[in-house]
């Protein structure tokens, strides 16, 4: 029985319950604004710090520089090593001894004087190296502190990490505690605006005792009964997705391209899939419609007698 | 048209129906009577599947009701239209509006809605009470209002649970009279009360419930207990 003019009747409904329970609509409506809005803030927070160190770490490697003149099934032996850590290790490349003079030559070549000392040179002054990325930022001490083992000791001259640790560590604290707080954060709001609107629909239910009693009697069916209630609280998803979007639009016109140039005018996360401001709203509008049909359906089941 | 098999309904330790027979045959008017507690109201509430019964089976038109899934309720309550004492109306809606209600809310259009709802309150005798909320009209006046709801998805059988129980003698007389006219146009009419003078005056079949067991049929019966 769910021809238009059904379903008609039941948005109508729906908007005429919001509309005589105003002051609690709006309060619900309010209540589920501020868990978008807290939502989309620790989103895009964590969004552009996990984007940052992203790039960070894309540009992050450890390098190994070996002694001079060690033979090269050595170096390759110490590769195959790392590469079978895959737990930890993302990549290994070898850049041979060679190589690294001739990408230095190249660097170079237009440096007259550097090209000139190049050529004094009997033998090949640059060590042979790898150059190791992790799989996530925690890898990197760990693989660093493999190659200081004793096991390679005798082989390596030098392993170069030291210099990105103190950022990436302290970007990765910032993410833990973003992800924590904000997930937190995220359920607190959530289970408030839940039992808001559990409150507000029961007592719209509350409200409609006596219709609700006669529809039954005279034979509509259980969806023509919770479909308003329902309509009721998308309503509530509707306006609030409504309020956020408009607060956010802002901070993506402005706010955010003045950010991401501040954090590093190299990155530009603006154009980004998850900076799209449309993306983010439609986002937003499945959360709350997620969580007004959930606690919807949770009053309905426990007060609308069917 | 409607059978009861062996029908029992339990309320947690109390039988409210112990082995209900009888059967309810088309254009019948049946008056069920007995005192307070003797299990008539639970008769009613069970053939519409407010109440589920414990044993035996329920047969509309062969069709058994015992077991028909809740969302094939609402169909069945189409084709049982139910009154009550207190009569449910709407009070915020006028007597056109309260009958519209039940049409509305199963989905008929609002051409038919618009065709249909005077035929029957005039049929009621309430024409010309349409636009008058039910805090403006005597009780016999709500009750037609309510029985106009109950006829408005042309039901077979029409329950009455007490329809005059809160009337004086000169409505009730005007609530019996409609539903002997309702009963005359073919609907069967089944009549629950303790009003032993409209009983009296129906005189047609009367069935005697005591302690949820049907204790007396008569055909063109009197109020007995």
């Amino acid at each position: 029985m769910f021809e238009s003019t059904s379903f008609f009747r039941i948005v109508k409904t729906g908007f005429v319950n919001f509309w005589r329970n105003l002051w609690l609509s709006a309060a619900a409506t309010m209540v589920m604004s501020i868990t978008l809005i807290i939502f989309a803030v620790l989103f895009l927070v964590f969004a552009m710090t996990s984007y940052s160190i992203k790039s960070i770490q894309d540009t992050v490697d450890i390098s190994v520089y070996f002694k001079l003149g060690l033979v090269e099934q050595r170096i390759l032996d110490i590769q195959q090593d790392l590469e079978s850590d895959r737990q930890h290790v993302k990549e290994v490349e070898y850049v041979s001894a060679a190589q690294a003079f001739e990408e230095f030559k190249q660097r170079n070549a237009s440096n007259p004087l550097v090209m000139a000392s190049l050529n004094e040179l009997t033998e090949n002054p640059l060590p042979a190296t790898l150059h190791v990325k992790g799989n996530t930022l925690e890898d990197f001490p760990l693989i660093a502190e493999q190659l200081k083992s004793d096991q390679y000791k005798d082989f390596i001259s030098k392993v170069n990490f030291e210099d990105n640790r103190v950022i990436i560590e302290r970007l990765n604290k910032i993410l833990k505690f973003i992800i924590t707080f904000g997930v937190g954060l995220i359920i607190i709001f959530s289970l408030i605006a839940i039992l808001v609107i559990f409150n507000t629909i029961t007592l719209t239910i509350y409200n409609r005792k006596e219709e609700v009693e006669i529809m039954r009697l005279v034979g509509a069916t259980n969806w023509y009964i919770r479909g308003p209630f329902l309509m009721e609280s998308l309503l509530y998803a509707f306006f609030s997705t409504l309020i956020t979007g408009g607060l956010l639009l802002p901070v993506f016109t402005r706010l955010i391209p003045r950010i991401t140039q501040f954090v590093n005018p190299q990155l530009t996360i603006y154009n980004q899939n998850v900076f799209n401001y449309f993306y983010i709203v439609l986002m937003l509008f499945v959360v709350a419609v997620a969580l007004s049909i959930f606690s919807t359906m949770m009053a309905i089941r426990k007060y609308l007698k069917i | 048209m409607i059978r009861f098999e062996n029908v029992v309904k339990k309320y947690s330790h109390s039988k409210a129906l112990n082995n209900i027979n009888l059967d309810i045959h088309h254009g019948e008017f049946i008056s069920l009577v007995g005192l307070s507690g003797a299990g008539k109201s639970t008769l009613l509430k069970v053939i519409i599947g407010e109440e589920p019964i414990d044993g035996g089976r329920i047969l509309i038109d062969d069709v058994d009701i015992s077991n028909v899934k809740k969302s094939d309720l609402p169909y069945l309550r189409r084709k049982i239209g139910v009154i009550f004492q207190d009569m449910k109306l709407l009070p915020k809606r006028t007597a056109y509006e309260n009958v519209a209600f039940a049409m509305e809310v199963c989905g008929h259009r609002r051409e038919k809605i618009e065709r249909d709802v005077p035929k029957i309150l005039d049929l009621v005798g309430l024409l010309h009470k349409k636009d008058n909320y039910p805090n403006e009209m005597s009780g016999g006046e709500k009750q037609r209002v309510a029985i106009a709801r109950a006829l408005s998805h042309r039901p077979v059988l029409l329950l009455a649970d007490e329809p005059t129980g809160n009337l004086d003698e000169v409505n009730a007389g005007e609530v019996l009279d409609l539903l002997l006219k309702i009963n005359q146009l073919g609907t069967t009419v089944l009549l629950a009360t303790h009003a032993a003078d409209l009983v009296n005056r129906i005189k047609k079949r009367v069935i005697t419930m005591e302690g949820g067991q049907i204790t007396m049929e008569q055909e063109k019966g009197r109020y007995r207990l």
